[in-house]
C-alpha cells in the first residue's frame, strides 16, 4: 500500500461518513444521556419532596407545645443532621429541634425549597418544607441531600467520560477508515496514471476481501481487458493496412515514375495511366472494403433491418455464382434440408447477400477446376443456417481464426487475386445479425457454416 | 443541350466534376455553397443536380433538396457523400434525391447515373415493346428476337438484356447493373457480372450476328446496334 498523507484523510470519503455517523450516534447519545439524568435527578428530588410533605402533614396537627417537646427528643438522635427538624416562633427566632437559621428572605410556605446550612463549619445542602401552624410558629422539615447531588455529579461525570470515550473513539476509528480508503484510493490512482501513460497491460489492485470498491475494480478491470484486445487489434489492423496499401502503391508509383522515364509515344502513355487507374481502383476497393466492415462492426447498419426470407437470397446468391462457377470447372449445386421453406429472420437484405457471396466466391475462387461447390440451407431442431463447403485445399487448422481477421490470407494463396477482406467482412456481418460463423474441415475442402441458435420464426 | 448544375464546396472536385461532365457533352454550371446553389437551381432550368451533402454554411446539401422539393422543384437530384452507411443513404433518398453516390466514385459512374437520371425525366417507360437494331423485345411476352429468331433467355438474362436496351447507346455500370437488374446495394467486386453479360452476349450473336454489348474501358457496358 503507498503511503498516505495525514492532512489526505479529513478529504476521505469514508473519513466524512464515519463523522457523520459519529455526529448522529453522538447526537443521539446526548439526547438519551439528558433524559436519563434529568429523569434520573427528577425521581430522586420528587421521592424527597413527598417524604418531607408527609413529615410535615404528620406533625401539622400536633400542638406547638407538643412539637417543641418532640423535636427536642429527637435532636439528639440525629447528630449528623441528616434529616434536621425544628420549629420557629412567629418572628423566625429558633425555639426547638435542631439548631438552624431561617433562610433569608424567608421562601414560600408549603412548598419544597433548596437552602444550605452550615454543619460542622462546612456548608451543606439541604432540601426543607416550611409550615406555619394555626399559632403561628414556623415548622421546619428538612433532609440533607448531599447524597443526591453527589449521585448527580457522578451520573454527569460518567455520561460526559462516556462520551469523550465515543468521541476519541469515533474519530480514530473514522481516521483508520479513512486511512485505509485513501490508500485503496491511491493505489488505484497510480494504476490508472501508469495505464494513462501507455501500459496497457497494466490493471488495477483488486483487495482480497469482497466489497463496493473490489466489484468496481473487477469490472473496470474487465473493461480494460476489452480495450487493450481492442487497441492490440487496432494496432494491428494499422500494421496490416499499411502493408497492404503499400504494396499497391509502391506499384503505383513504380509504374508513374517507368511512364515518366521510358515512355515514348501517347499510346505507351496511355497503358500506364490505365495501369495507374486500375492500381488506384485496387487502392480504393481495399479502403472501402476495410470501411464497411468498420461500419458493419459499429452497427450502424441495423437501421437497415427488415425480415429477409433467406431462400431468397440464398437462391439469389446461387443464380450470381452459378455462371462463375461453369466459367471456371467448377460443379455448382444448391441444396436444402429445410422443412419447409420462407423461413424469415431478421437481418440486411444486401449485407446478408454479400456475406454468402463472399462465401461462395471465395469457395469457387479456391477450388480447382473440376471441384464441387455446394451452397447448403439446413434447419435442425433449433438451428437454422447456410453452409459453403468445397473442395478446394481447405484452412489448416491453425489458421481458422486468423483467416477472419482484416487482410488475413493463407500463405500458399497469396497469389490468388483478392483484398484478404472478405471472410472478415463476413465475420462483421454475422457478428451483426447474431449469428454463428464456423470454419470446417469438409475432407477434403472447407466448410464454412453460418447459422442461428433458437426457435426459429415462419414467415408471416 | 444537356444542363447539369454541380453543387460542391470543393473547388477542386466541382473543377473535375465539370471537367468529367464537360467531356461527356453536358452544359456544366457550378455553385459552391447552398444559398448559391439553391438560388441557381430555383432561377434557372436544369435537367439534374449534383449535390455535394456536406456544405459549408447553414444550408447543407440534404436541406437545398428539401428546399427544392418544397417549393415543388423536381429537378432529378443525384447527391454525393463521403458518408456511406446505408441509413445515410436511405437519408438522402427520403429528402427527395434520385441517386446517391458515395465517395470515392468514377467518373463513368457519375455520366452513367446522371444519364439515367435524365433520361427517366424525359421518356415515360410506357412502350410495350424495345427496339435496338435488329434486336427486339416485346415486353408483354418477354419475347426476344434477334434478326427475327427467338433468343431463350432465363428470367435475370432478360432482365439485364430489358435494362440495357432502356438504356442503349449508353453505358451503364456493373453497380448500376447489380443494384437494379439484382437489387442488392453493393458492390460486388469481382468479374461475377462479366461472366452473366457475357452468357447473354454469346446468346445475342449465336449464329455470327454482330456484337451488339460493348465493355467499355473502365466499369460498364454499352448496348448499341449494329452499324
Amino acid at each position: 500500500m503507498s503511503s498516505v498523507r495525514l492532512s489526505d484523510i479529513p478529504r476521505t470519503t469514508s473519513f466524512r461518513l464515519a463523522l457523520l455517523f459519529l455526529g448522529l450516534v453522538g447526537t443521539g447519545a446526548v439526547v438519551l444521556f439528558g433524559f436519563l439524568y434529568v429523569e434520573t435527578a427528577g425521581f430522586l428530588a420528587r421521592d424527597v419532596d413527598s417524604g418531607l410533605a408527609r413529615e410535615v402533614s404528620v406533625r401539622a396537627p400536633k400542638s406547638a407545645a407538643e412539637l417543641e417537646r418532640l423535636f427536642n427528643e429527637r435532636a439528639p438522635l440525629d447528630p449528623e443532621g441528616r434529616r434536621p427538624f425544628a420549629l420557629f416562633d412567629r418572628a423566625g427566632s429558633w425555639i426547638a429541634g435542631t439548631r438552624a437559621t431561617l433562610p433569608e428572605p424567608l421562601p414560600p410556605l408549603d412548598n419544597a425549597f433548596d437552602f444550605t446550612l452550615s454543619r460542622a463549619d462546612k456548608p451543606v445542602s439541604y432540601r426543607g418544607f416550611l409550615h406555619r401552624l394555626p399559632s403561628g410558629e414556623l415548622l421546619l422539615v428538612a433532609e440533607d441531600i448531599t447524597q443526591i447531588h453527589h449521585f448527580q455529579r457522578l451520573l454527569a461525570a460518567s455520561m460526559l467520560s462516556g462520551g469523550l470515550v465515543v468521541l476519541v473513539l469515533g474519530l480514530v476509528g473514522g481516521m483508520m477508515v479513512g486511512a485505509g480508503a485513501a490508500g485503496r484510493i491511491e493505489s488505484v490512482t497510480q494504476a490508472i496514471e501508469r495505464i494513462i501513460d501507455g501500459d496497457l497491460s497494466g490493471r488495477l489492485p483488486s483487495g482480497r476481501r469482497g466489497g463496493d470498491l473490489n466489484r468496481l475494480i473487477r469490472v473496470v478491470n474487465r473493461m480494460l481487458d476489452e480495450n487493450e484486445r481492442l487497441m492490440r487489434e487496432v494496432k494491428g489492423v494499422t500494421e496490416d493496412i499499411a502493408h497492404d496499401l503499400r504494396t499497391p502503391l509502391t506499384r503505383l508509383l513504380a509504374g508513374l515514375e517507368r511512364a515518366h522515364r521510358r515512355a515514348g509515344s501517347v499510346d505507351e502513355y496511355a497503358a500506364a495511366v490505365d495501369e495507374a487507374i486500375a492500381e488506384t481502383k485496387g487502392v480504393l476497393a481495399t479502403f472501402g472494403a476495410l470501411l464497411r466492415i468498420a461500419e458493419i462492426e459499429a452497427g450502424a447498419r441495423k437501421a437497415g433491418f427488415a425480415r429477409l426470407d433467406l431462400d431468397i437470397v440464398v437462391a439469389d446468391v446461387a443464380e450470381l455464382y452459378e455462371p462463375v462457377a461453369e466459367s471456371k470447372g467448377i460443379a455448382f449445386s444448391r441444396e436444402s434440408d429445410r422443412r419447409d421453406s420462407g423461413v424469415e429472420i431478421a437481418g440486411d437484405p444486401s449485407l446478408m447477400f454479400e456475406a454468402i457471396g463472399n462465401l461462395v466466391d471465395n469457395a469457387i475462387k479456391f477450388t480447382p477446376a473440376g471441384g464441387r461447390v455446394i451452397l447448403r440451407t439446413f434447419e435442425a431442431s433449433d438451428r437454422l443456417g447456410i453452409e459453403v463447403s468445397d473442395t478446394g485445399p481447405g484452412i489448416p487448422e491453425l489458421e481458422r481464426d486468423a483467416v477472419l481477421r482484416r487482410f488475413h490470407r493463407v500463405e500458399k494463396c497469396r497469389h490468388t487475386p483478392g483484398s484478404g477482406l472478405g471472410l472478415s467482412l463476413v465475420a462483421a456481418v454475422a457478428k451483426l445479425h447474431g449469428l454463428n460463423l464456423a470454419i470446417e474441415d469438409a475432407r477434403p475442402g472447407c466448410r464454412v457454416r453460418l447459422w442461428r441458435d433458437g426457435a426459429v420464426v415462419p414467415a408471416a | 443541350m444537356t444542363r447539369v448544375l454541380v453543387i460542391e464546396d470543393d473547388r477542386r472536385t466541382s473543377a473535375e466534376i465539370a471537367a468529367a461532365l464537360g467531356d461527356h457533352g453536358f452544359d456544366v454550371e457550378c455553385a459552391y455553397n447552398g444559398r448559391d446553389g439553391l438560388l441557381k437551381a430555383t432561377a434557372e432550368k436544369y435537367d439534374a443536380v449534383v449535390l455535394d451533402r456536406m456544405l459549408p454554411g447553414d444550408l447543407d446539401g440534404l436541406g437545398v433538396l428539401a428546399t427544392l422539393r418544397t417549393i415543388g422543384i423536381e429537378t432529378p437530384v443525384l447527391i454525393l457523400s463521403a458518408l456511406s452507411a446505408v441509413d445515410e443513404r436511405v437519408r438522402g433518398l427520403r429528402a427527395g434525391g434520385d441517386d446517391y453516390l458515395t465517395k470515392p466514385f468514377e467518373f463513368v459512374e457519375l455520366t452513367a447515373r446522371l444519364e439515367v437520371l435524365i433520361r427517366r425525366q424525359t421518356a415515360p417507360q410506357r412502350e410495350t415493346a424495345l427496339r435496338v437494331g435488329d434486336l427486339q423485345i416485346d415486353l408483354l411476352t418477354r419475347d426476344v428476337r434477334r434478326a427475327g429468331q427467338p433468343i431463350e433467355l432465363l428470367p435475370r438474362e432478360y432482365r439485364l438484356l430489358e435494362y440495357l436496351m432502356r438504356h442503349a447507346g449508353r453505358v451503364v455500370t456493373r453497380t448500376m447493373l447489380f443494384e437494379e437488374v439484382w437489387g442488392y446495394h453493393y458492390d460486388p467486386q469481382t468479374n461475377v457480372i462479366d461472366v452473366h453479360v457475357g452468357r447473354l452476349r454469346r446468346k445475342l450473336e449465336e449464329g455470327g450476328l454482330s456484337q451488339m454489348i460493348h465493355t467499355v474501358r473502365g466499369s460498364g457496358y454499352v448496348l448499341r446496334p449494329t452499324e
